[in-house]
């Protein structure tokens, strides 16, 4: 059987242990900014019940993030540091949560596409053999399952509504969102690198799964996902993500600057 | 868009009875399941459900506010 590595562990060489450590924080950093886009909808959302379950999804998203920024921990790294203190090119989230969702068919899009790659980029960690992550991110999934059925639901009914502005808005986010999403999954040589090492799947595995995840969704506006090319554009290798970064009043919200005086650990 | 009230049930644990806990507004059972979920996390249910309003059938009252085919709420 494997030896897992855990908190003791020494035995992850350099660039493993470098590309381990670049996964743990863009799967934090995507879950923060995931968070943040979805409290913007806390009111707003269409109805009271959507906007109390955007609320509750923003709270599970930050319990996500906190959770994988401890697994810092595991690799010799400070969290406190990770969550608090980095400028925001240094984040590492997926790039399409980088500005806020413009449009209510935009969270729709968001909750499909951003969250469904971030839960298979966190299934397949899940499945490796990195401890923390088979220990801690099977209740992370449980939850985004009901993420993942509301999203599914309020997809269908916005491109079934009949309205064409609705249709048009939701395919205009969708055809947005899914190349560097797939970009994103599909990612470089670090992450088969730590696919070889057994702690992650290999990024064709985690793009076909992600096309098998939302491929009869999207159908729903006349998107075909696997003809969506993965795009090739510039690459940011230290962070895992293209260029660019999230707004600075995201990571001012990420990073709790306006209440760094009253941090309590 | 068309919205359903939907009555939530839920049970503490295995053993208690389901008890009328609320109901929310959703446009299908789908959306309803997560509402439920989300909007009445104040415990650790051990099992929640919902039925649409509307699929409740009155037995003894024609008043009631299960007896308005879906519409009324309590």
């Amino acid at each position: 059987m494997t030896e897992k590595p855990g908190p003791e562990d020494t035995t992850l060489d350099a660039p493993t242990h470098s590309a381990l450590k670049r996964l743990v924080v863009s799967l934090a950093d995507s879950k923060r900014l995931m968070g943040i886009r979805y409290s913007d909808w806390l009111l707003g959302a269409p109805s009271i019940e959507t906007g109390i379950a955007a609320s509750s999804m923003a709270q599970d998203e930050w319990g996500h993030a906190r959770l994988l920024y401890a697994m810092l921990k595991d690799l010799g790294a400070d969290p406190l540091e990770a969550e608090h203190t980095r400028p925001m090119e240094a984040y590492a989230s997926v790039d399409v949560l980088d500005a806020p969702f413009g449009d209510w068919a935009a969270v729709v899009a968001g909750m499909v596409l951003a969250d469904g790659a971030i839960t298979v980029a966190l299934d397949a960690f899940c499945k490796g053999s990195f401890d923390p992550a088979c220990s801690r991110i099977p209740k992370m999934l449980a939850e985004e399952e009901f993420h993942r059925s509301l999203g599914d639901a309020w997809y269908r009914r916005l491109a079934g509504c009949g309205s064409t502005e609705a249709t048009e808005l939701l395919r205009g986010a969708t055809e947005r969102m899914l190349p560097p999403l797939l970009r994103w999954l599909a990612a470089d040589d670090q992450i088969e690198a730590l696919a070889t090492a057994g702690f992650t799947a290999p990024g064709d595995a985690q793009v076909a799964a992600f096309r098998d995840a939302v491929r009869d969704v999207v159908a729903g506006v006349g998107v075909d996902v696997d003809a969506v090319r993965i795009r090739e554009d510039a690459w940011d290798p230290s962070r895992g993500r293209g260029p660019g970064h999230p707004d600075a009043d995201a990571v001012e919200r990420a990073r709790g600057d306006r209440n760094r005086a009253l941090f309590v650990e | 868009m068309h919205e359903h009230v939907y009555d939530v049930f839920a049970r503490k644990s295995r053993g208690d009875p389901l008890a009328h806990i609320g109901y929310v507004d959703a446009l299908d059972d789908e959306t309803a399941r997560v509402y439920a979920w989300k909007t009445y996390d104040e415990e650790h249910w051990f099992e929640m459900c919902v039925v649409r309003r509307s699929a409740i059938i009155p037995v003894n009252r024609e008043d009631g506010p299960f007896a308005g085919g879906g519409s009324e709420k309590p």
